[in-house]
Parts: C-alpha cells; sequence; structure tokens
C-alpha cells in the first residue's frame, strides 16, 4: 500500500498546488532557517582531532599573579611561556609533544615570476605532524635536533608547494623566506582542520599554516608570535632573551599520553615542575595545570559559543513556528476531502488506512519541503559566507550528514505537521459525508 | 444473510438524545432483493449504515452472515464491509480525481488483490456496466446514469454478496433510473443480496419484499409479521 499512499499523495498535492506550495513553503523556509543555523553549529563543533581523542592533551599551566586568575573559565591562561615551553619539551614521559606558535615571513623565489607574498608560518617542534597525524606527500619532518639548534629547514604545505614548485617533489630544493634560504625537507598533505583545534587562539577556523619551520631557530632568528602574547604584569623587556624569559605566554603546547600511568606520570611531572618554579619565587598561585582533551578543549575555548546555542534554539523555534502554520493548512485541506476519506472508509479502508493514507501526504510535502529546505540552506549558507568575506568558507557548507539531516528535519517536521490532521480525518464519520455528498 | 435483533441506535448531544432506531428487528435472506421506504427522518439511513458496518448500534445484536459484528473492532468491521459488502450512494460518490479504472480500483486496493487481479476484474465490471470504454474518463466527463453504473461497478468489483443502495436512483431522470434498477435486478438474479432504501412506491414495490419504517421501528404490520415468522421458526 506504500506505493498507492505515495501516488495518491502526489495526485492529491497536484490538484491543489497552491495550497501545496504554501505548505511547502512552510516547511522549506523552516528547514532552511534552521539548516543554516545548525550547519554552522555543527561544523563548529568538528572536532578534527576526533580520532585521537583519547591520548591528545592541551596543557596549561598557572603561572599567573596571586591575585590574577587568568580571565576565562579555566582559570588558567590558554598558553606557555617560552621558558615553560622549552622546561616541559625536555621531559621524556609523552610519546610526542608539540610546543609551537604562530609566525609569518615574506616567501620570494628568485628567477621565478612568482611575485613574493607573506606567508602564515607555524614554528614548531618536530613531532607536530606525527601528533596530529598529518600525511607526508614528499620527504619528512625535519631532524630533532633543529627543535633546539637552530636549522634552516622548512616543510610546506601542499597548497605552497604548488605554488612555489608547481606540486613537484620539492625536498631538498631551497625556498626563500624573509632573505634567507631554508631547505625544504618535507610537503604535507592538504590539511585545513576546521575550527583548527590545535591552535583556538589564532583564528578558529582561518586556514592552517603555509610554511612549518623548526622550534629551535627562536633565538637565531629572533621570533615573536603573530598570535597573542598575554601575560598578568608589566615586565621590562631590553632584549630578545628577557621576552624568552619573560612570564609573557605565547606558546601552544600539546602531549600525546598513550595511557592513564603515562597521564599519571605526566601529572606528577608538572607537579614537581610547579613545585621547582614555586622554589624559585614563580607561580605564586595555588598549585594548577590543565591537561585537554581536545573535544573538551573546544568547548572550554568556547569554539561554539552560548550566542551560536541560542542562536540554534531560536532557528528551531521557527521551525516550529512554521510547522504549526503547516498544521493548520493540512487540516484546511484533509477536512476539504473528509467526503472522499468517507467513500474509502465505506469501500474498506480502516481508521488506519485513512491515517497511513494522509500522514504519506504530510512525508511527501516533507521531502519536498526538505529538497526546497536545502537549496534555501545552501544560499543561507552562501550569503554567510559573502558576509564574513571568506572567514567561514571551511564552515559555512553542507555535508552529506546535514543534507541527510535538512531531509530528515523535514520530513519528521512535516509528519509532526500531519499527525493531528491525520487524525482527525481518520476519526470523522463517514456516513456523514455518503449521505450529504 | 442479515439478521437484527433488537437494535437501537441513539445520538446524544449535551441536551437532547435522538432515538433513531428502536427496538429494530429484521431478517433478510441470502439472495433477497428488500426494499426499504419511509418517511424522511424515520432511521432508514441509520439502519442503512449499521447495515453496513459504518456505524455501530447502541445496542442490540447484528448478525451478518451468522457472524455477530455488533462488537467488532473497527480493523475487523472494514475488513468485513471490504469483503463482504457493497455500496450504492444517492450521490454516486466517485471520487473526482480519479478515473473510472482508479475509482473502481479504491476497494480492490483495500482488499489486497495483486495489480493483474484487480485490472481483471475492473475490466470484467466496466464490461457489465457497459462503460468499459470510458475506463480512462473523469466522473464528471459522464453523465449521471454513467456515474451511477461506474458507482455499482465499484461495488461489484469485490463481488460482494451483500449489496447496500441508499437512494440509488434518486439523482436521475426516470429513464436512467430504469436503467440503474434493471441492473440492480440483473445482478441480483446474479444471487447478490440486495438491500434498497428508495423514497419512489413503484421501484419499491419491484423488490421481493418491501419494509416501512417508521419511527426508528419496522411498522407495526411488519412487526407482527416479523413475530409470527420467529414463533413459525
Amino acid at each position: 500500500m506504500f506505493g498507492y499512499y505515495f501516488s495518491l499523495a502526489m495526485r492529491s498535492l497536484r490538484s491543489t498546488p497552491v495550497m501545496s506550495a504554501l505548505m511547502i513553503a512552510a516547511i522549506a523556509v523552516g528547514v532552511g532557517a534552521s539548516m543554516t543555523t545548525l550547519t554552522l553549529n555543527y561544523m563548529m563543533s568538528q572536532n578534527a582531532l576526533q580520532h585521537k581523542d583519547q591520548v591528545l592533551y592541551a596543557v596549561q599551566l598557572d603561572s599567573w599573579g596571586a591575585e590574577n586568575a587568568a580571565n576565562n573559565d579555566s582559570q588558567m591562561p590558554w598558553e606557555l611561556s617560552y621558558r615553560d615551553a622549552t622546561a616541559l619539551l625536555r621531559s621524556d614521559i609523552p610519546v610526542r609533544q608539540v610546543a609551537m606558535h604562530r609566525w609569518g615571513g615574506t616567501v620570494s623565489q628568485e628567477n621565478s615570476e612568482l611575485r613574493p607574498f607573506t606567508a602564515d608560518i607555524r614554528v614548531t617542534t618536530a613531532d607536530f605532524f606525527a601528533l596530529f597525524d598529518i600525511p607526508f606527500i614528499h620527504g619528512g619532518t625535519w631532524n630533532k635536533e633543529a627543535d633546539t639548534n637552530p636549522q634552516r629547514q622548512v616543510v610546506l604545505s601542499k597548497a605552497t608547494n604548488e605554488k612555489l614548485f608547481n606540486g613537484e617533489n620539492s625536498v631538498g630544493r631551497t625556498i626563500n623566506l624573509s632573505g634567507e634560504p631554508y631547505t625544504v625537507m618535507g610537503v604535507i598533505e592538504h590539511w585545513n582542520p576546521s575550527p583548527k583545534v590545535h591552535d583556538l587562539n589564532n583564528g578558529a577556523f582561518n586556514d592552517s599554516a603555509d610554511i612549518y619551520l623548526p622550534f629551535g631557530l627562536h633565538r637565531q632568528l629572533q621570533i615573536y608570535s603573530w598570535g597573542n602574547t598575554n601575560g598578568w604584569k608589566s615586565e621590562d623587556i631590553e632584549s630578545y632573551e628577557d621576552f624568552l624569559n619573560s612570564h609573557y605566554v605565547w606558546i601552544q603546547y600539546w602531549v600525546e599520553l598513550e595511557n592513564s600511568q603515562q597521564k599519571k606520570d605526566y601529572e606528577n611531572f608538572l607537579t614537581a615542575y610547579i613545585q621547582s618554579q614555586k622554589a624559585e619565587g614563580r607561580y605564586p598561585r595555588p598549585l594548577k595545570f590543565g591537561l585537554t582533551q581536545p573535544s573538551e578543549w573546544l568547548v572550554v575555548n568556547e569554539v561554539l559559543s552560548d550566542d551560536n546555542r541560542v542562536l540554534g534554539w531560536l532557528s528551531l523555534a521557527f521551525l516550529l513556528v512554521c510547522v504549526i502554520n503547516a498544521v493548520a493548512l493540512l487540516l484546511a485541506k484533509f477536512l476539504r476531502k473528509a467526503p472522499e476519506a468517507g467513500v474509502r472508509r465505506a469501500l474498506g479502508a480502516s481508521r488506519g488506512a485513512i491515517f497511513s493514507q494522509h500522514l504519506m501526504e504530510s512525508g511527501c510535502i516533507g521531502l519536498i519541503g526538505g529538497i526546497a529546505g536545502i537549496l534555501l540552506t545552501v544560499a543561507g549558507l552562501s550569503g554567510i559566507r559573502l558576509l564574513q568575506m571568506g572567514r567561514f568558507d571551511n564552515i559555512a557548507s553542507m555535508d552529506w550528514v546535514m543534507v541527510l539531516a535538512a531531509i530528515g528535519l523535514a520530513i519528521v517536521a512535516s509528519l509532526l505537521a500531519g499527525l493531528y490532521p491525520a487524525w482527525r480525518i481518520s476519526r470523522t464519520n463517514p456516513s456523514i459525508y455518503l449521505k450529504t455528498q | 444473510m442479515l439478521k437484527m435483533q433488537s437494535i437501537r441506535k441513539s445520538y446524544r448531544t449535551d441536551t437532547i438524545e435522538t432515538h433513531a432506531l428502536r427496538d429494530f428487528s429484521l431478517e433478510v435472506a441470502e439472495g433477497e432483493f428488500v426494499s426499504v421506504t419511509g418517511p424522511s427522518g424515520s432511521g432508514k439511513t441509520t439502519f442503512l449504515n449499521i447495515a453496513g458496518l459504518l456505524e455501530t448500534p447502541t445496542g442490540g445484536q447484528y448478525l451478518l452472515d451468522g457472524q455477530d459484528v455488533s462488537n467488532l473492532n473497527d480493523r475487523e468491521r472494514s475488513r468485513l464491509r471490504n469483503e463482504k459488502i457493497g455500496f450504492i450512494f444517492q450521490g454516486f460518490n466517485l471520487i473526482p480525481d480519479l478515473n473510472l479504472f482508479d475509482n473502481i480500483d479504491v476497494p480492490l486496493r483495500y482488499r489486497g488483490f495483486n495489480a493483474k487481479e484487480r485490472k481483471k476484474r475492473i475490466e470484467k465490471v466496466l464490461e457489465q456496466v457497459g462503460l468499459s470504454a470510458r475506463a480512462k474518463h473523469l466522473p464528471a466527463q459522464l453523465s449521471g446514469g454513467q456515474q451511477q453504473r461506474v458507482a455499482i461497478a465499484r461495488a461489484l468489483a469485490g463481488e460482494p454478496r451483500f449489496l447496500l443502495a441508499d437512494e440509488p436512483t434518486g439523482n436521475l431522470d426516470s429513464l436512467m433510473a430504469r436503467q440503474v434498477m434493471e441492473l440492480l435486478e440483473f445482478i441480483n438474479e446474479w444471487g447478490t443480496t440486495i438491500v434498497m432504501v428508495t423514497h419512489d412506491p413503484d421501484l419499491a414495490r419491484r423488490a421481493h419484499r418491501n419494509i416501512q419504517v417508521v419511527d426508528g421501528q419496522l411498522s407495526d404490520l411488519q412487526r407482527a409479521h416479523v413475530v409470527a415468522e420467529a414463533a413459525n421458526a
């Protein structure tokens, strides 16, 4: 009977084109509005490190002043000072560990028609690629020695390699970065997680770096962060060395701990480290550190803000209004067809059959409304991308999950809208209509 | 075929209770053609609705084909209605959006016949009522008499043993009415039991038996006849 009900539903929709269009429009607008918001929220909530959620931890140390708790829910600064980061790097407990920050420079190629361009650079330790599971197309990372001793080596993103070397294997070749030559050690696959869970401090939805540079180059190049640098007090900085030894935080730190014992060992290590720093007069606040998994890191950093959540609920409330409109329209349409339902009852249709037939019609409205809703969602997301001028390019788009969710939402909404009208029509007394039709 | 004993049907609003049928007893034998007459509001249509399992009696017992159907649930009543009962209405009650073929298809769909069986039955009944060539026409493209013949075809497609007709000629001119009546007589000759409500005394007289309903009851004379028959049985 499914096919029969479907053909009846389509016939019924065609027989009242204006009313059908109104109902489809009500569902489509509701789905379009809600899915635009829900898609943004969904994409903002993605965790690119989900597969390593149980082993990766963002490290926080409460290095702030006695009366100056960090101004966030964790009450600890998000990043570490260079001094603390280099101290933690000496631990051999984590399987892998990454100290890193954002930087930038100008890339130019001699004997090339390519115009010099500003590259987004990530200064990081060698473990970065293995810790975040970033595959290489060519070559690999630099030697671990480059994390502490300056070596002019780089790893390129796929896009940068295509720009500079037309996508050829560039390992061993040289790029010119801010006037200095650097040897290409490797080229990574396209890697652009959004949100950028490994660095939420410098635009969670910005693109990943173009070039990766060894951590050991700080002193030689006197690298400052191109991201946030925060402190809780004013400090006299007269030299680059002063900056490296200051309390200012600007290094993001991640560790990979394979099991609970390793985690416990690392917690003991951090405790001992903080106690040693207290002995030197640092860390005046009560001993506190944070080891936060990626999924939790996204939450505490409020990548999906309360405003986004409220907007999500408001969009669902709007969908509810649309559903209520659809209920009224469906009720009017179904009751107008009550005589036909009466005839069908007389000819052997049970109440359940009449209910199913009309619910199918609601479902068809939902299916068509859902498809129209997807088009409206795509249009809405395009509008957001235009308004945000590229900032939301990575997230303001639908994947298959959201396409299916849109159709599912539309069908559920229309079935809900159709429940009462279908029930009403199935409960009407057929004999009334048979005599008076 | 049909046996009603002390059937009661009342409709209740907040303030008024109306007794549509009171102590209504009737027996119709297999193959009979019974006409039902009576003044407007006497309960004829209520009787027909209860007989056709469209309404449930407030009290009494109703046996259809030997089965007590007084307390069946909606699903069972719908199944019985579909398998054993055919309806013909004064207003034809064809579904305007469906062509003749699809109109006749409706009860067969609920019966669960496959497409081949449905097609065979539809073509057969359309031929019986002389409308084979109009299968793809919509009801609005037919005359009243033709529409009623389609309604009869629809009622016959499931090969019911019991046909209920509510003023089947009420909307037709005399010529059309005669044709429809002849068709009903022909159907009855093939063994289908027919109960027909009518206001037309000439048509009523053409049935094997005429019963009169007055104030929700069989008329006194007929009640006495039923009682006597029951005593003889």
